[in-house]
């Protein structure tokens, strides 16, 4: 039973990269009256994974979400892309938000902190603090949305690759099973932190 | 007979995507009007969003309630494609787009439990918006009938596909008291999870239709 489940899984993993690269070379279809879609998609991908400050700060609220444990490790991948979809459009609409660098600089050393020194707060607490960065980075993001190539496109590939780096935070949060792994994700969180206070000090220098 | 279904579904979905290298010729023919009916919806972003988002959503909640959308869905497009060539520019409207969007990923996050006949009005609801939008590119030079049947299929095609990998992805719904519960968790965990991405898609859409 259990041999012939596992043949099956690996037959379906030899299928996947068929799968894939079937995929792949797929010749773009018809042309539609829509903006660069891939362009925009790209942009969307890429846009959380250059902005170092927004990546370290996804992470963060993952590893985080792991270490809290039962309700936050799903509420937070259902609930935060929503929340800060919201900041998203506050950014698109521009409405301005106080101190928005000095905030995102922010999340990143409180969140790096918070993982650092296993900071265990009362569910409500924990997440009221992550929607309160999440309406941030969205805002950040919603204000460069509009003059994308693909704006659908754009907010697709933001969305998903926000998702993916809290799958990344909650993988590497699972290493809190073991006592070694524990160290290692509180040095990250210490790392985060420390990258956390330089973007700060960056952005009053900056601002101020 | 599962990996058969399985690998039977993929080769489905290959072909699926790869129909569009052979357009160039057969347009030329007598049937392109079918497969520019069948290849129009999945040349759109808003189509294959929505469309995702209720076969994940009827999948979810498991073959009972999700098998009448094989049914309604492709029947939905077609009224609504009549629809649209009658009336004609009521499709093509993305804040209603943003909030269809915004309700399917909602249910799917909160894994509510639609009642059966819900989810069909929402399924209708949303095939005839859909099919609305398509009648949208309708030249007079299409024959309407090709193209119908086309958008049809590919209605059929696509929410059957996406409703069956749902299921096949989430297992069985009714039998909750197995001893492989907590791979059973994460995979639900998962799919509710990809409902909230897709409301915040919906917002974010929702927000640009405001803003323009």
């Amino acid at each position: 039973m259990t041999g012939c489940e596992h043949a099956m899984s690996l037959r379906r993993l030899r299928l996947l990269p068929v799968a894939a690269a079937a995929f792949l070379l797929t010749s773009p279809a018809l042309a539609h009256e829509q903006g660069d879609v891939g362009g925009g998609l790209a942009a969307g991908l890429l846009h959380p994974l250059t902005g170092a400050d927004h990546l370290i700060a996804m992470v963060a609220v993952g590893i985080w979400g792991a270490q809290l444990g039962a309700p936050a490790i799903w509420v937070l991948p259902i609930t935060f892309p929503l929340v800060m979809a919201l900041g998203g459009v506050l950014g698109i609409l521009h409405i301005p938000l106080p101190m928005p660098e000095i905030v995102i600089a922010l999340s990143a050393l409180v969140l790096g902190g918070a993982v650092a020194l296993r900071l265990k707060l009362p569910f409500v607490a924990a997440a009221a603090i992550v929607a309160v960065f999440a309406i941030f980075h969205g805002h950040a993001h919603g204000a460069e949305l509009p003059g994308s190539a693909n704006p659908l496109a754009y907010g697709m590939g933001f969305v998903v690759a926000t998702g993916l780096l809290h799958l990344c935070g909650i993988t590497i949060g699972t290493l809190t099973r073991w006592p070694a792994g524990e160290r290692v994700v509180q040095g990250l969180g210490a790392v985060i932190a420390l990258l956390g206070g330089y973007f700060l000090i960056q952005s009053v220098g900056i601002s101020v | 007979m599962k990996l058969r279904l399985t690998s039977g579904l993929i080769a489905a979905g290959l072909l699926f995507a790869q129909v569009s290298a052979a357009e160039a010729h057969i347009v030329a023919i007598r049937l392109g009007d079918f497969y520019a009916g069948a290849l129009h919806p999945l040349t759109d972003l808003q189509d294959i969003l929505l469309w995702l988002a209720m076969g994940l959503l009827a999948g979810s909640m498991g073959a009972a309630r999700g098998r009448w959308l094989v049914l309604v869905f492709p029947l939905g497009l077609l009224a609504g494609l009549a629809l649209g060539q009658t009336i004609g520019g009521i499709g093509a409207n993305p804040a209603v787009d943003a909030a269809v969007a915004v309700v399917l990923g909602l249910l799917l996050a909160a894994a509510a439990r639609v009642p059966t006949v819900l989810l069909c009005a929402i399924a209708i609801a949303l095939a005839v918006l859909r099919g609305a939008a398509n009648a949208g590119d309708l030249d007079p030079a299409t024959n309407n009938l090709l193209f119908a049947a086309g958008l049809a299929c590919a209605g059929y095609a696509a929410i059957t596909l996406v409703m069956a990998l749902t299921l096949v992805f989430r297992g069985p719904v009714a039998d909750t008291s197995k001893a492989s519960d907590a791979s059973k968790a994460w995979r639900g965990i998962a799919l509710r999870a990809l409902g909230g991405w897709i409301a915040a898609i919906g917002l974010m859409m929702a927000g640009l239709a405001f803003a323009s």
